[in-house]
């Protein structure tokens, strides 16, 4: 009789109970519908009206609670992103974890100096390429906000070209209005092969952020619908940071961003039932001192896993969220430590699409290295949250007694069970380094920033997209951006 | 006359007690400019030492900035119209375009607890509206915000605005923002930029 197979444990951190989840769902439906939200779109407002919601107040809206609730049930529980060449990349859904960077820093650690310098549009471009060369980067963002477009109206059109020229992963972007996503959206299509296959094999996620708190300016309800009908997935968090734009205690912080996302939800599903919406709020801290939202607290992590369990408890939609940044201004032990934590806390409570990998000094500047050190960081998080599997084979009693039967000269190393199975019974770092004193010392004692300095720097030389873009679509795409 | 327990109200935030130890110093006779000055401009002076100095953090700074104002507002009526001497006069908004004003906010309440007075013009706020009240207001800054880069130009504009307006000889530009950068300051001819509220306090001191 063949022995029964032991499923593998996951390790998984829960971090709120159901009656937890709940109290904080039924405050932010108490705030949709006695607070209400100011909803400066008046297309939405009359939609969400015709739907059952009353207008108060010249622009504000108060939305019955079952308006969301029905929203909660038409969005889809799965979102997949396609990689530019058609094949399945991101299956956002359950505890499916995908990791990558961030999007707008004004500055990036130059790879040649070393130092802090405004981005310019090439340095999207590194980022896309890198993230395209690392393993366990699963899509990219524009990371920069460059200071070097021609025209700075349509900034997030020219970053999005240059992240379609450096990478085939997925891409999530930005846009400032409804003008330029439809150029944005235009590009995509040109990629995909036109608007239906684009539907089909979706490969951009957009972006777009309300205002905490209860603000939802018209341009960003703009793209909002426009992202509904052309169903490009989108999230919306709204910065209820605590202490902020929201109350500084992470419950309330939660039901406010909740409540932004589930009115956000509610206008995007009315506008077309069953489009993709990735679901959550960014909750983070102001910091009490300096005032910046801060992107290596330990609040964050705590409440993007609480936000994990609300998607098991009662949710069931994909969720958004962050990991691999810090508040460090330089890639130093604080930024390892922050990064990681919140990297293995993201993993272990089962977030989804997981951003702003690479981050330096609270989201404002942006570093490859950063993304290289991450990118080790994610694999050996990945290591850990594989957990044991428990079988005949790992339990190696076979093993034990031919090294037991070798006598003196009985090594584990030297058996063949050892060379079947390590390379996927340990973690082999690349970055990290275990090298002995002497062999580091003798290497000229590079610290893990040169070290992955080093990688990115060989990573960006070497590296080519599997396939470069196409010429004729590289000279369309760049036609389109000189006719702005 | 002695304002120790005053100052030591506000430094405290202890709202009830500020305004008690104001209305004691009035009804004992004090001078309201000297109230103001040795009672809670120093006092906030001694809070923004301490928040330098990372000793208290930002929302006891602000609760002593409103005890502040509570106790302005108790000495407001004894001054002639016109006679109470502010820092100066400032006038703030989130540029044109841009409707995020957390920020913004910030820095107003933090300058107006250093003893500045504030016209707060709110977001989305045009070139010429910015203008209008400078010259309406004899402002001596004009602090500006943004948080997009997409309307960081607006900056510029705005400058250019209070060129053409002949209003930018008497006013000092200082702008902010999560985008702006001190070389972008210096490009669009602003005369200082401040990365965060607190910094803001100091560059207006050091403008004026």
């Amino acid at each position: 009789m063949q022995p029964l197979s032991i499923p593998t444990f996951q390790p998984r951190l829960k971090v709120l109970d159901r009656r937890q989840a709940l109290a904080i769902h039924t405050a932010a439906l108490e705030i949709i519908e006695k607070t209400g939200v100011k909803m400066e779109h008046e297309g939405a407002r009359r939609m969400l009206v015709d739907a059952g919601a009353r207008n108060f107040d010249q622009d504000w809206v108060r939305i019955p609670a079952y308006l969301a609730e029905r929203a909660l049930r038409t969005a889809p529980k799965q979102i997949m992103l396609f990689d530019q060449n058609g094949d399945k990349a991101m299956d956002l859904r359950d505890g499916n974890f995908f990791y990558g960077p961030g999007s707008d820093t004004t500055f990036t650690l130059d790879l040649e100096s070393g130092q802090r310098r405004r981005c310019v549009l090439s340095d999207t471009g590194r980022f896309a390429r890198l993230a395209d060369a690392l393993p366990n980067i699963s899509f990219t963002m524009s990371m920069g906000n460059p200071q070097d477009v021609p025209r700075v109206e349509y900034i997030y059109l020219y970053t999005f070209a240059e992240m379609l020229r450096n990478t085939n992963k997925p891409i999530v972007f930005i846009a400032d209005r409804l003008e330029d996503i439809a150029l944005i959206h235009q590009l995509a299509c040109l990629v995909a092969g036109g608007e239906d296959a684009l539907r089909l094999r979706p490969f951009i996620l957009n972006y777009s952020e309300a205002i905490s708190p209860l603000r939802f300016p018209a341009d960003v309800v703009d793209k909002l619908i426009f992202c509904a009908q052309k169903e490009i997935p989108i999230c919306l968090p709204s910065g209820s940071n605590a202490g902020g734009g929201a109350p500084v205690t992470l419950a309330g912080a939660m039901a406010l961003g909740i409540a932004e996302n589930l009115v956000g939800l509610t206008i995007h599903q009315l506008a077309h039932p069953g489009a993709p919406f990735l679901f959550g709020p960014n909750v983070s801290v102001l910091d009490m001192q300096s005032t910046v939202v801060s992107y290596g607290c330990p609040e964050w992590s705590l409440t993007q896993a609480a936000l994990a369990d609300m998607r098991d408890e009662l949710y069931g939609l994909p969720i958004w969220s962050f990991a691999g940044a810090s508040d460090a201004k330089s890639v130093d032990a604080q930024a390892g430590a922050e990064a990681m934590f919140s990297i293995a806390t993201a993993m272990l409570s089962r977030c989804n699409l997981i951003h702003d990998v690479g981050y330096l000094e609270y989201g404002n500047t942006s570093s490859l290295e950063m993304l290289t050190i991450a990118d080790e960081l994610v694999a050996m998080a990945r290591h850990f949250t594989r957990g044991i599997p428990v079988n005949e084979g790992t339990l190696a009693l076979d093993a034990l007694a031919r090294v037991k039967a070798a006598g003196a000269k009985g090594i584990f190393l030297t058996d063949d069970h050892t060379f079947d199975h390590f390379e996927n019974a340990l973690f082999l770092p690349q970055l990290l380094d275990r090298s002995r004193y002497d062999t580091w010392r003798a290497d000229g004692e590079r610290s893990l920033y040169q070290r992955s300095n080093d990688r990115a720097r060989q990573l960006l030389a070497e590296h080519r997209l599997s396939p470069e873009m196409d010429p004729g679509l590289a000279a369309e795409i760049s036609k389109r951006l000189d006719r702005l | 006359m002695n304002y120790e327990a005053l100052s030591q109200a506000v430094i405290k935030g202890d709202m009830k007690q500020a305004e008690l130890e104001t209305q004691k110093a009035l009804d004992g006779g004090g001078d309201p400019q000297s109230i103001l000055d040795h009672g809670l401009i120093a006092a906030m002076d001694i809070v923004g030492e301490k928040f330098a100095q990372g000793l208290i953090f930002v929302p006891q700074m602000l609760r002593s900035a409103k005890t502040m104002q509570g106790c302005v507002a108790r000495l407001k009526p004894q001054f002639q119209s016109g006679t109470i001497t502010s820092k100066g006069k400032i006038v703030m908004g989130t540029v044109k375009g841009d409707l995020h004003d957390i920020g913004k906010n910030l820095v107003v309440m933090m300058l107006e607890g250093a003893g500045f007075e504030i016209v707060d013009l709110g977001v989305d706020v045009a070139p010429a509206a910015f203008v209008k009240a400078v010259a309406a207001e004899k402002a001596r800054i004009v602090g500006m915000s943004a948080l997009l880069s997409t309307t960081m130009p607006a900056m510029k504009e705005t400058i250019e605005a209070l060129k053409k307006g002949n209003q930018r000889g008497g006013v000092k530009v200082m702008i902010g923002g999560a985008p702006v950068t001190a070389q972008f300051a210096t490009e669009i001819g602003a005369d200082c930029y401040a990365p965060d509220a607190g910094s803001a306090v100091t560059e207006a001191k050091k403008l004026l």
